[in-house]
C-alpha cells in the first residue's frame, strides 16, 4: 500500500519534474538539425494539457520557477518565461472554469488562444524593453509547429494521465 | 444576459485570484512577481547585476549536470563508430602526413616570405596580439529558436570582459556579450543580432549579418559585386574587435556564407583576452 502511495506521488509529479527538466537542461524541442524550421514550444503544451486536466499536478509556484530558470538557460530578460507561462495557465483555469466537459478539439482550439495570448506578450515585452531582435517567420514556424503538435502531445499524456494516475476530467 | 456576465467575471476572477490545495500562489500575484523581476532585469538596478550573475552562474552548473546523461549516448556511439573505422582513419590519415610533409616546405618559404614583406611594409604580424588567449569549456549549448548562443565556463574571474571575440582553431566562432563570475554567455555568428564587418577574398567590404538560421547572410557588398561561390570570408577588423584576418568562411551557391566551424559542435573554444571592444556593445 505505501509502495504504492509513493509510485502514484512519484506520477503525479512526473509532468513538473519533465518540466524542470526540459527548461533547466540542454535537451530541446527544437529540431532545425533534422528540419530547419521545425520549432517547437513543448514547454506550453506541457502546461497547458495539465493545468487543464489536473491542476493540482502542475502548481503554479512550481511553473513559475520553471520560467525563471529558462529565462537563465537561455539568455531572455528575467520574468519573462514565468510570465508566459503564467499566462497559459490563466487561460487554462479560465477555460476549465467555464467548461463542463472537454474534447480534444476544444482543447485545441483554446489552446491557440492561450498560445497567441501568451505569445503575444512574450515577444511585445522582448520587442519593446530589450534589445533582442527575433524573425518573424520563426515565431510563426514556432506557433504553427506548437499548435500541429497539439493533438499528438494531448494523446500522449491523456494516455499517461489513465495509466498511472487517474481519470479525473474537469 | 446577466447571468451570463456573472458567470465570465466569476470564472476570470476565480482563474486570477484561486488558491488552496497544490496552489500556495494565486496567478495574479505570479504575474506582478514576474513583472517586477523582468523589469528589474531590465532596468538593471545596481543590485540586481550580482544577483543576476551568481544566478546565472548556479544554473549554467546545474544545467551541465543535468545534461550529462543526455550528451553520454552520443557520446559512446560516436567512440564506437570510431573504433569500428579506425582501420580505414589510418589509411587516410597516413594519405593525409604525406600530403601535408610535401606542403610544409612550401608553407616554410611561404611564412619567410610573408615575414620579410611585412618587415619592409612594417606593419605587425597580426598573430603578435593572439599570444595571450583562454581556453574555455562549452557548458551549455541549448539550441533555442530564437537564439543562437553559448555559455563557457570561464568569466570575469579569469579576465573575460564584454566584447572579446570568441574562437575555435583559429576559426571565428562568436563574441562575448554577457559576463558573469564563473561564466559567460558567447552569442554566435548566426544569430540574428550579430553583425560582423568582414573582407572578402577580392578587397570587398561587407558586413556578415546572422539570418538565425545556420548560415549567416552577407549584406551591404559594394554595387554591382557578383558574388562568386567559394570566395573566402574573414574579419576586416574594422570594429577593433576583431583581428583583422580571422577567418570566418566561405560563400556557397546561395550567396549565404558557409561557416568554417559547425556552431552546433562547439566544446572547447578560445578566448581572446588582448582585444575587447571600448564601444558600447
Amino acid at each position: 500500500m505505501a509502495k504504492n502511495s509513493i509510485l502514484s506521488k512519484f506520477y503525479n509529479i512526473g509532468p513538473i519534474l519533465l518540466l524542470y527538466y526540459l527548461c533547466i537542461s540542454e535537451i530541446d524541442t527544437n529540431l532545425e538539425k533534422v528540419f530547419e524550421i521545425f520549432t517547437l514550444n513543448f514547454q506550453i503544451i506541457l502546461i497547458y494539457f495539465w493545468v487543464l486536466k489536473r491542476p493540482e499536478v502542475m502548481a503554479n509556484g512550481h511553473v513559475f520557477l520553471a520560467g525563471l530558470i529558462n529565462d537563465v538557460v537561455m539568455g531572455f530578460p528575467l520574468g519573462i518565461s514565468s510570465l508566459s507561462y503564467l499566462i497559459i495557465i490563466f487561460v487554462g483555469t479560465y477555460v476549465r472554469n467555464k467548461s463542463v466537459n472537454t474534447t480534444i478539439a476544444s482543447d485545441w482550439f483554446t489552446f491557440l488562444m492561450a498560445m497567441v495570448l501568451s505569445n503575444i506578450l512574450f515577444f511585445s515585452l522582448l520587442n519593446n524593453f530589450s534589445d533582442l531582435t527575433f524573425p518573424f517567420s520563426k515565431i510563426g514556424y514556432n506557433m504553427f509547429f506548437t499548435l500541429f503538435m497539439f493533438p499528438i502531445f494531448w494523446l500522449l499524456f491523456n494516455f499517461y494521465q489513465l495509466m498511472l494516475i487517474g481519470n479525473r476530467d474537469a | 444576459m446577466s447571468v451570463s456576465r456573472d458567470d465570465f467575471s466569476i470564472a476570470f476572477r476565480s482563474a486570477l485570484l484561486q488558491r488552496g490545495g497544490a496552489q500556495k500562489f494565486s496567478v495574479l500575484s505570479l504575474i506582478f512577481l514576474a513583472l517586477i523581476i523582468f523589469f528589474l532585469d531590465i532596468y538593471g538596478a545596481s543590485f540586481t547585476k550580482p544577483i543576476r550573475g551568481f544566478i546565472n552562474d548556479v544554473v549554467y552548473r546545474v544545467t551541465f549536470l543535468a545534461s550529462a546523461p543526455t550528451k553520454f549516448f552520443p557520446k559512446a556511439s560516436q567512440d564506437i563508430s570510431t573504433f569500428l573505422n579506425v582501420r580505414e582513419e589510418n589509411e587516410r590519415l597516413k594519405a593525409l602526413v604525406e600530403k601535408y610533409k610535401s606542403l610544409e616546405l612550401n608553407v616554410e618559404f611561404l611564412t619567410d616570405e610573408n615575414k620579410n614583406l611585412q618587415k619592409i611594409l612594417e606593419t605587425e604580424y597580426f598573430n603578435k596580439n593572439l599570444s595571450n588567449i583562454m581556453l574555455a569549456k562549452v557548458l551549455v549549448d541549448k539550441n533555442s529558436p530564437f537564439l543562437k548562443s553559448i555559455i563557457i565556463n570561464k568569466g570575469t574571474s579569469a579576465g573575460i570582459l564584454k566584447g572579446m571575440p570568441v574562437t575555435k582553431d583559429n576559426y571565428l566562432v562568436g563574441r562575448v556579450v554577457e559576463t558573469n563570475y564563473l561564466s559567460s554567455r558567447v552569442l554566435l555568428l548566426n544569430d540574428l543580432n550579430s553583425r560582423i564587418p568582414v573582407t572578402l577574398d577580392k578587397g570587398a567590404q561587407a558586413i556578415l549579418s546572422g539570418s538565425g538560421l545556420s548560415n549567416p547572410v552577407l549584406e551591404y557588398l559594394p554595387e554591382d559585386y557578383e558574388l562568386i561561390e567559394d570566395t573566402n570570408v574573414f574579419a576586416s577588423g574594422k570594429d577593433g574587435i576583431f583581428a583583422s584576418g580571422t577567418p570566418i568562411g566561405k560563400t556557397n551557391y546561395k550567396g549565404s556564407v558557409d561557416l568554417f566551424v559547425d556552431p552546433n559542435q562547439l566544446s572547447f573554444v578560445t578566448v581572446n583576452l588582448n582585444i575587447q571592444n571600448k564601444g558600447n556593445l
